[in-house]
C-alpha cells in the first residue's frame, strides 16, 4: 500500500499537469476575439506579479515594480526602434534594462526597510516616470513612444503566424511566461531561494550566522525586476506604444491587490489572483454591461477578500486539494 | 504532392491550404471588416472612451450626450440610406485611458459587435487603436487632433481641435480689455498640456502681451497647488493662464488664486462643472472668467450658422437626466453624430471609407459652430481636422455665456508661424512626436 500511494499521487499530479496544459493550450478555442486580446494581457500580467512575489520572498513590498516593467518597455521599445535590434533580442535587453535599473535603485533603497522602503520604492519609481517624460528624446515625453515593431510574421507549414493576433501572440506569451515561471520557482527552490526565506523571517538571526542580507535583497530586486522587464518588454510589442502614464501608482494597486488576493505563500497566489480578478473586472463585469460599476465591485471584492480570505485565494487550494484526493482515492 | 493520409486519399496539402484560404477569407470578410447593417437592421456605433477613471470626465458625459442624440434621431427614423432607413445603437466600451484596453475594445466594437464608426477621446489611447483602425479600415474620430500624423488616414478630428481654438479667446480678451498686457501660465506637464501651452505662449505673443515668468509644468499627480499658484501670483500679473488643465487642477487652482486674494483676469480652455467653482470661490470672483466651452442654453447657440440641433432643447434635456454632469464633452461627440449622419446620408451606405469620403467631399464640413474646412496639412501632415469658428465663453453673473464666435483659420493666416514656431519649441508637431 506505501508504494502505491507515491504512484498514485504522481499519476494525479501527472494527470492535473497534463490537464492544465491542455486547458492553457485549448483556451483560445473557447474564447471570443476580444478575450483573447485580455488572456494575453493577463499573461502578461501573470509574469509580472509572479516576478513581484519573488521581490516580497525577502520580506520587502515595493511600490515601484510597475515601473521596472516601464523600464523594461521602454528599453526594448527603444532597442527595436533605434538599435534595430530584433524584437526577442530587444525583449531581452528590456528585461536586462530593467534589472540594471533595479541594481542601481537597490543600493539607496535598501538602506530602508519595511514601511521606508515602501515609500522609498514609491519615490523611486516616481523620479523614473519623471525622467521619462522630462527627456522627450528619447523617451518620447508625456506622449511615450509610439509604433513600436511587433514581433515579425512568420510563414510556418504553409500558415500565416502573425503576432498582431491574439492567439499567436498568446502562445508566444505563454511561453515565455513558462520559462519565467519555471526559472523563479527553480530560484526560490533553490538554496539561493531558501536563504531569501531566511531573509524574510530572521533577517537579524539570519545576519548573525554571515548571511549578507543586503545583498540577498539586491539580488531578489534585480531577479524580479528583470522578469518585470520582460513583461513590459512582451506588452510594448504586443500594444505597439509606451507612455509613463502606464506605469502609475494607480496601475501598482492593481499589482499589490493580485498579489493580496492571490497570496503571495504560494508561486500559485498571485497567479489565482490576477487571473481570477482579470476573469471578474474585464468579463464578467463588462460582459453584464456593468463597464462603469467596475471599480465599485472590483473594491468590494478586495474588501471582502480581505475579510473572508486573509491569507488570499492559495488558501483555498490546499483543502480543495484534499477534498479532490478523497473522492480519488474513494472512486478507486 | 504528398497527400494527408488522415484525411483521406484525395485530400492533398494543396486543398487544405486552398480550404484555409478560404476559411480565413470568410473569417476576414466576418469579423476583420466592419459589417454592414441589412435592411432595417440598427447601425452599431461604437463609443470607446474613458467612462471610469481620471480621465473619465471627458468620455462619460459624451456617452450621455450621445444617447440623448441617438433617441432623438431614431424617434425621427434614424439614419435614410438609399431607402432604407436605420436606427442608431451605441455600443461602449471603457478604455480607462489605457492603449491596452483602448486596443481590446477597438477589436471587440470592430470583430463583434460590428459598428461602423468609432469615437475615441484619443490622446495617450490612439496609438494602441491606430494598427487595428488601419487593418480594418474603420473611420474613427478623435477629440483630440494631436493624434492626427500623415498616416492616420481613417482618423479625423471633426469637433474639435484642441488646442488651436485656444487662440479665440486670448485674442478677443486683448480686443476687449487692452489694458491686460502680463500674463502667467500653468500647465500640467502631459500630452494635452504641452500643445496647449505652445497655442498659449503663440497667442500672448501675437497679441503683445508678455509672460511673467517661464511657464509653471506641474506633475499630473499634484494635489497641492499653493505653492503653484504663490509662484505665479509672486509676478503680480494681469492674466492667469490655466493652459488646458483637466477639471482636477481647475477648481483646486481656482480656490487658491481665490484664497490667495488675485483680483485679475482668469483664462482657460475648460472650465467643466464651474457652477461648484462659484461654490467654492464666490460670484464675484468667478466674473468674467474667459473659456471655451458654452452651455447649450445659450441663445447665441440659436445663431443660424450653428449646425448643432436644438442646442437649447438638448441641454435641457440633459441636465433633466444628468443633472450637474454637463461639460465641454457633453455635446461633442453628438455634434460628430451629426456630422456622421450627414455624410452617411449623402454616400447612401454607412461603409467608413464611403462615409469618409462624403464627409470631406468639397473640403468643407457642417461643424456645430458653423461651416468648417478640412484643414492640417500643414500642423498635423493631414487635411483631417475640421476648423471653423468657435465661440468664447466669459462667466457673467455666475454664467456662462458665448461673447463672440471667432475664425481658427483666420489667426492661423496671420499667426500660422508664431504657433509652429512654438509647437516645435515644446516638440509637439506631428514629426516631432514619438
Amino acid at each position: 500500500m506505501l508504494a502505491i500511494v507515491p504512484e498514485a499521487a504522481r499519476f494525479r499530479y501527472l494527470l492535473a499537469w497534463t490537464a492544465l496544459a491542455v486547458l492553457l493550450c485549448a483556451l483560445p478555442l473557447f474564447l471570443s476575439y476580444s478575450q483573447k486580446e485580455i488572456l494575453v494581457f493577463t499573461t502578461i500580467n501573470v509574469i509580472l506579479v509572479v516576478s513581484y512575489r519573488h521581490l516580497t520572498l525577502t520580506g520587502e513590498w515595493s511600490l515601484g515594480h510597475v515601473v521596472m516593467m516601464g523600464c523594461g518597455a521602454y528599453g526594448s521599445a527603444l532597442a527595436s526602434k533605434q538599435l534595430g535590434l530584433a524584437v526577442p533580442l530587444s525583449m531581452l535587453t528590456g528585461g536586462v534594462c530593467a534589472a540594471l535599473v533595479g541594481w542601481l535603485l537597490s543600493y539607496p533603497l535598501f538602506r530602508m526597510k519595511g514601511f521606508y522602503f515602501l515609500i522609498g520604492s514609491f519615490a523611486a519609481g516616481e523620479v523614473i516616470r519623471l525622467l521619462w517624460k522630462r527627456f522627450r528624446d528619447p523617451f518620447g515625453g508625456p506622449k511615450g513612444l509610439k509604433r513600436v515593431p511587433g514581433l515579425e510574421e512568420f510563414e510556418f507549414a504553409g500558415l500565416r503566424i502573425d503576432f498582431f493576433d491574439p492567439v499567436p501572440y498568446y502562445f508566444f506569451s505563454l511561453a515565455v511566461a513558462i520559462v519565467c515561471i519555471w526559472l523563479l520557482w527553480r530560484i526560490e527552490r533553490s538554496p539561493l531561494g531558501w536563504s531569501y526565506h531566511a531573509v524574510h523571517w530572521g533577517d537579524d538571526l539570519a545576519r548573525s550566522v554571515g548571511i549578507p542580507t543586503r545583498r540577498l535583497r539586491r539580488r531578489a530586486m534585480v531577479t524580479a525586476s528583470f522578469f518585470a522587464g520582460i513583461s513590459g518588454a512582451l506588452l510594448v510589442h504586443y500594444v505597439g506604444t509606451v507612455n509613463p502614464s502606464r506605469f502609475n501608482v494607480e496601475e501598482m494597486v492593481y499589482v499589490l491587490t493580485w498579489a493580496i488576493v492571490g497570496g503571495v505563500a504560494t508561486l500559485y497566489g498571485p497567479i489565482l489572483g490576477v487571473v481570477s480578478l482579470t476573469i471578474v473586472n474585464e468579463i464578467i463585469l463588462r460582459e453584464f454591461g456593468l463597464d462603469q460599476w467596475r471599480p465599485l465591485f472590483y473594491g468590494a471584492l478586495l474588501i471582502a477578500s480581505v475579510l473572508f480570505l486573509p491569507k488570499g485565494l492559495e488558501s483555498l487550494v490546499a483543502p480543495a486539494r484534499s477534498m479532490l484526493s478523497r473522492l480519488w482515492t474513494r472512486s478507486a | 504532392m504528398k497527400n494527408l493520409k488522415n484525411f483521406g486519399g484525395s485530400f492533398s496539402r494543396r486543398r487544405l491550404l486552398a480550404g484555409a484560404n478560404a476559411l480565413s477569407v470568410s473569417l476576414l470578410s466576418s469579423g476583420l471588416f466592419p459589417r454592414l447593417a441589412r435592411s432595417g437592421e440598427p447601425i452599431k456605433i461604437g463609443f470607446l472612451a474613458p467612462l471610469t477613471g481620471e480621465v473619465a470626465a471627458w468620455g462619460k458625459p459624451g456617452l450621455d450626450g450621445c444617447l440623448i442624440w441617438a433617441e432623438w434621431v431614431n424617434a425621427l427614423g434614424g439614419v435614410k440610406l438609399g431607402n432604407e432607413r436605420h436606427n442608431i445603437e451605441f455600443v461602449a466600451y471603457d478604455n480607462e485611458y489605457d492603449p491596452g484596453k483602448a486596443r481590446t475594445g477597438a477589436a471587440k466594437l470592430i470583430r463583434e459587435d460590428g459598428v461602423q464608426f468609432i469615437m475615441m477621446l484619443g490622446g495617450d489611447t490612439w496609438p494602441g487603436v491606430q494598427p487595428v483602425a488601419e487593418r480594418s479600415g474603420m473611420l474613427v474620430s478623435t477629440l483630440l487632433p494631436s493624434d492626427l500624423t500623415p498616416d492616420t488616414t481613417t482618423l479625423i478630428a471633426p469637433a474639435e481641435v484642441h488646442p488651436i481654438y485656444n487662440v479665440t479667446g486670448v485674442e478677443w480678451m486683448a480686443e476687449t480689455f487692452p489694458n491686460l498686457k502680463s500674463a502667467v501660465i500653468c500647465a500640467q506637464d502631459d500630452a494635452l498640456g504641452l500643445p496647449s501651452l505652445a497655442t498659449y505662449l503663440a497667442a500672448f505673443e501675437a497679441e503683445g502681451i508678455e509672460l511673467q515668468q517661464d511657464p509653471l509644468l506641474f506633475d499630473p499627480a499634484t494635489t497641492d497647488f499653493a505653492p503653484i499658484v504663490t509662484k505665479m501670483l509672486s509676478s503680480n500679473p494681469d492674466i492667469v493662464s490655466l493652459d488646458t488643465c483637466y477639471s482636477d487642477y481647475v477648481h483646486p487652482i481656482c480656490e487658491q488664486l481665490f484664497q490667495q486674494g488675485y483680483e485679475g483676469k482668469v483664462i482657460s480652455c475648460t472650465a467643466d462643472f464651474y457652477e461648484q467653482i462659484i461654490e467654492k470661490t464666490s460670484k464675484e470672483f468667478m466674473e468674467g472668467f474667459i473659456f471655451q466651452f458654452p452651455d447649450f442654453d445659450d441663445p447665441a447657440l440659436n445663431d443660424p450658422r450653428v449646425n448643432f440641433k436644438d442646442p437649447n432643447d438638448f441641454f435641457r434635456e440633459y441636465n433633466r437626466r444628468y443633472p450637474g454632469e454637463w461639460g465641454a464633452v457633453s455635446w461633442e461627440y453628438a455634434s460628430i453624430m451629426d456630422l456622421w449622419k450627414e455624410a452617411a446620408e449623402k454616400a447612401g451606405s454607412a461603409e467608413p471609407e464611403k462615409v469618409l469620403a462624403a464627409m470631406k467631399s468639397g473640403g468643407k464640413g457642417a461643424h456645430a459652430f458653423g461651416e468648417a474646412n478640412w484643414w492640417g496639412r500643414e500642423f498635423f501632415g493631414i487635411d483631417n481636422a475640421l476648423v471653423g469658428n468657435w465661440p468664447v465663453v466669459v462667466i457673467e453673473d455666475g454664467k456662462a455665456r458665448v461673447k463672440a464666435y471667432k475664425s481658427i483659420p483666420d489667426w492661423y493666416d496671420r499667426h500660422g508661424e508664431l504657433l509652429i514656431r512654438h509647437m516645435e519649441a515644446l516638440g509637439q508637431m506631428y514629426y516631432q512626436r514619438g
